[in-house]
């Protein structure tokens, strides 16, 4: 098993290594295993799949560092990689998350991360791209570090530029390098020696200033790259699908998770090395875009489960089934799973009491549904695992014996008991007895619950008209969705009309009008132009938005919402922008470009200054697409005039993943980048005419005058204001003024409020590849929903008792889903009600309720005070 | 006389610290056996009068964590 996260969580037996399969002998496994799950003869076999899609998702592979002599990684015990760290800080690795050496298991004092390990290296190997995510990951291999052996602990970073332009990851590292004193140092290492009789490593490098400094390290951490893995090149060859330079998968910006073949789609590292978010952002859009393509086919090939009718046991006496888990030996090793069983069975109400090997395995499962029948069981505790990976699975089983899956409870005997207590077997066994004993009293308390099921109205609405809102109706029409969009400009297109190219050289005006003229004619899709939400009412797959379009309101009724409102420039007020025609933003330079203005061809010198507004103390994050953009634009520049001298003054040139090249371009091309820091910032002056800008030149360490004819500002990407509409679907904002997403790794694209969806720079500064992304992601999420033609909730909600209800109004206020209301009409008016669809369960209201009246089902006050008192019980 | 040992109820909020229990077992972190979860939806969903009846039903101490 090579992960801890291994899907299926299975052994599989290594044939090159296994003495049985190589030798004959042994064969030792097949007898200890007890469920006879060893078979030697499984051989591998060809399955011919028909299919209307394929998606690739083969991922990368780690650099592997011992082709470099330099850095001895298999010779040095203390150079490791940043993966085997990463194993060492875990607290399931080898050393339990004991952070000491390999060659003498000292706990380190002083570490090292080297940047860049087969990343931006084409002299040592060919990885000319940058893998994008090496530079967060060091930061927080670092940050959790210090947490693990406290702030005496030296961690120095060496690298080339510090590239942190995901959401949050900028301020990660602002935290890291103040707050956590975290020591980032601006060089590339060359070579580590090792002292023989320590093991510690000296490494000897040049400083900012050119002065040569010699360091002695406990470890080295290299900071490996992500490359693309040969056998996925081979298959690639197989399949017929172009590659990039770097061999991972060629796609364009306009369809990001589409190869050079139809009907083939790609996410993940393959797609570009990338972090978990855009990888999780491509997995959802490679999936829309394979939906998209098997439209037609939808539902066509569907199994319905079979469902068993419930057996109606409201008001019987209570017969419980007490099924313990020996979970193979990881319970049994430690608790007495037979003492358990012969305790259980003795407990009030139960009927029956078993053992179990493996209770999650198939064929128990049948089992246990069998028993239940037999015995006419009515309620059912499972002692074993956590309820939070397995209580769905063993709902299941209840729903197959026709039972209501809340009449269910688990006794928690193997992560909360056998795998902690696990020198101390008699204590162990006898809370065991406790665990199933509270389970069992609780669950004779038990009632069937209802869900509650709600009709979904399956039609989309996209606030903003931009190309993230135009992909997203174009995905959701598509799949044959009616769908809104609601822009508040005159036009559809937003921002990507004021861009002139993307970096792999499509021209974005033409394919927006493209993409619009697409939109306008299709009869699924509802455009409203000058129109802006008012209010919204009502919740998933039942909202109610009035829009003020052109003056006049009007309703529509939508299942789901997606969030597409863009972002704006920021308007520098330094560097004298607007005192000057020569001193423009990006976007104004892309607008010349556009209009191939003639003075272009004639200008001398042209100069760009990067972050203005982003990486300050207003604005802490990176607006993530700027350096690419110069680069991209100065590459421009220099090919209408190849004797201009551009100039990009930057902080960090972040030309992440496959865009180096570019950046390697604009330097062969003979583009100057000259670094700044942000406490000494470049000085614009405009003097008898001349425009001249002076920076300190970092390698001369002397200030250096500039006299250029054109200053172009790369200025920060800005959210669009958003508390209203933030208000209206009850949707988190972050300080910098972007949504919130439900989670920043799992889920980017859709927001914790059911229902609603995320896409485009409303989320984060992001380029057009990735926007289209993100689009075609939320569209996916959504039509996990509107797919269906009704949705079930959770029957663990709260519920009012309006006999009781003194109407004081203490719920309303409290919850923060809005889900308790004052009824406003039938015989209970007055009286509060709680709306099932919007109650998430978490039982606040009940809690806080004065007068007793509400009820929480599966929490209620009788069952959990019933665990209280079996406490004072002795097993 | 054997040490005393207190008896300790947790209250474990069912999206964080259920959840961090149980991968302090996948961690096999070892701990007293003394203590006995109760899982509840949220820590909001915290009355008084738990804290009290576990106190009334022995408890040495109540931990709540969520």
């Amino acid at each position: 098993m090579e992960y801890d996260q291994a899907v299926p969580l299975k052994y599989v037996i290594n044939p090159d290594e296994c003495i049985y399969l190589t030798k004959g002998k042994c064969g030792n496994c097949k007898k200890v295993c007890p469920t006879g799950a060893v078979d030697y003869d499984q051989k591998e076999e060809t399955v011919k799949l028909n299919v209307g899609a394929v998606v690739l998702s083969p991922g990368f592979k780690p650099f592997d560092p011992s082709r470099f002599d330099n850095y001895q990684y298999s010779n040095y015990k203390n150079v490791i990689t940043s993966l085997e760290f990463e194993r060492i800080l875990s607290a399931s690795g080898p050393t339990m998350g004991h952070l000491t050496r390999i060659s003498d298991q000292k706990e380190p004092k002083k570490i090292a991360w080297l940047q860049c390990i087969g990343s931006r290296e084409l002299n040592k190997c060919d990885n000319g791209h940058c893998s994008a995510v090496c530079c967060m990951y060091a930061i927080k291999e670092a940050v959790i570090a210090k947490e693990h052996e406290g702030d005496d602990l030296d961690c120095a970073i060496f690298y080339m530029d510090m590239r942190t332009p995901g959401k949050d990851f900028e301020e990660y590292y602002v935290n890291a390098k103040e707050k956590k004193g975290v020591r980032f140092v601006k060089s590339r290492i060359h070579t580590i020696v090792e002292i023989p009789e320590t093991g510690d490593l000296e490494v000897r490098y040049a400083d900012e200033n050119g002065d040569i400094q010699i360091e002695v390290f406990d470890m080295v951490v290299l900071s490996i790259g992500l490359e693309a893995d040969p056998n996925t090149v081979k298959l690639s060859e197989k399949l017929g699908i172009d590659l990039t330079q770097s061999h991972f998968c060629n796609t364009s910006a306009f369809e990001p998770v589409n190869t050079s073949r139809e009907g083939i789609f790609v996410c993940g590292a393959f797609q570009g090395p990338k972090d978990i978010p855009e990888s999780i952002v491509d997995a959802s859009a490679a999936a829309t875009a394979a939906g998209q393509s098997l439209t037609a086919a939808r539902g066509t090939e569907t199994k319905q489960a079979e469902m068993i009718p419930e057996l109606n046991v409201k008001g019987d006496r209570p017969r419980i089934g007490v099924f313990v888990c020996s979970c193979g030996t990881n319970i049994a090793g430690v608790v007495n799973v037979d003492a358990v069983k012969a305790y259980a069975e003795k407990l009030p109400y139960v009927e029956y009491a078993g053992n179990n090997l493996f209770s999650c395995s198939q064929d128990t499962q049948d089992k246990m549904t069998e028993i239940i029948k037999e015995k006419n069981l009515n309620r059912v505790v499972v002692a074993a695992c956590t309820p939070k990976t397995h209580e769905g699975l063993f709902q299941e089983t209840l729903l197959a014996a026709g039972l209501n899956k809340y009449l269910f409870e688990m006794a928690n005997i193997r992560n909360h008991n056998a795998w902690v207590h696990k020198d101390a077997p008699e204590l162990a066994t006898q809370k065991a007895k406790d665990l199933v004993r509270s389970a069992v009293t609780k669950v004779a308390l038990f009632e069937p619950l209802e869900e509650a099921e709600l009709q979904l109205n399956q039609t989309a609405l996209i606030i903003g008209g931009g190309l993230s809102g135009i992909t997203t109706a174009r995905s959701f029409a598509a799949q044959g969705f009616e769908t809104h969009i609601i822009e508040k400009d005159a036009q559809l297109g937003g921002q990507a009309l004021c861009l002139y190219k993307t970096t792999t050289g499509e021209n974005v005006k033409e394919k927006i009008v493209e993409l619009v003229d697409e939109i306008n004619g299709n009869e699924k899709i509802h455009v409203h132009l000058n129109a802006t939400i008012t209010s919204v009412d009502g919740f998933v797959g039942n909202f109610k938005s009035t829009v003020d379009e052109n003056g006049e309101a009007k309703t529509i009724e939508h299942g789901v919402a997606v969030i597409a409102t863009g972002a704006s420039p920021f308007m520098p007020k330094e560097y004298n922008y607007g005192k000057d025609p020569r001193i423009i933003t990006s976007l104004d330079l892309d607008k010349k470009l556009m209009v191939e203005d003639p003075s272009l061809k004639s200008m001398n010198s042209a100069v760009f200054i990067q972050c203005v507004g982003s990486r300050e103390k207003e604005r802490p994050y990176c607006s993530r697409v700027c350096c690419t953009h110069s680069v991209d634009n100065a590459l421009e520049l220099k090919k209408r005039n190849p004797d201009m001298n551009v100039y990009i003054i930057y902080r960090d040139i972040r030309t992440y993943g496959e865009r180096e090249y570019i950046y390697k371009e604009a330097r062969k091309e003979g583009v100057i980048f000259i670094c700044y820091s942000v406490d000494n910032k470049p000085v614009v002056d405009i003097k008898d005419g001349k425009l001249t800008v002076t920076v300190l030149d970092h390698i001369l360490r002397r200030p250096l005058e500039i006299e250029t004819d054109l200053l172009t500002l790369a200025t920060a990407i800005i959210p669009n204001q958003n508390e209203q509409l933030a208000q209206f679907f009850k949707l988190p904002l972050n300080a910098n003024g972007f949504f919130v997403e439900r989670h920043a790794k799992l889920g980017p694209s859709e927001f914790a409020t059911d229902g609603v969806f995320l896409c485009g720079l409303a989320h984060y500064p992001k380029p057009i590849p990735e926007a289209i992304g993100q689009a075609k992601a939320a569209t996916s999420r959504a039509v996990t929903l509107l797919a269906r033609k009704t949705i079930h909730t959770s029957g663990q909600v709260a519920k009012v008792d309006p006999m009781s209800c003194s109407s004081c109004m203490v719920c309303v206020s409290v919850c923060p889903y809005s889900a308790p209301s004052i009824a406003k009409e039938g015989r209970f008016a007055g009286k509060a009600e709680i709306n099932p669809v919007l109650c998430k369960g978490c039982g606040l209201c009940v809690a806080s309720c004065r007068s007793g009246a509400i009820r929480h089902n599966g929490f209620d006050n009788s069952q959990i005070f019933s665990q209280i008192f079996t406490l004072s019980q002795v097993a | 006389m054997a040490e005393w040992e207190p008896k300790i109820v947790s209250f474990l909020c069912n999206w964080c610290s259920y959840g961090a229990a149980d991968l302090a077992g996948v961690g096999r972190m070892q701990y007293p056996a003394n203590v006995r979860v109760i899982r509840i939806p949220c820590t909001g969903r915290m009355s008084p009068k738990f804290f009290l009846a576990a106190l009334r039903e022995g408890a040495d101490a109540v931990w709540v964590s969520g």
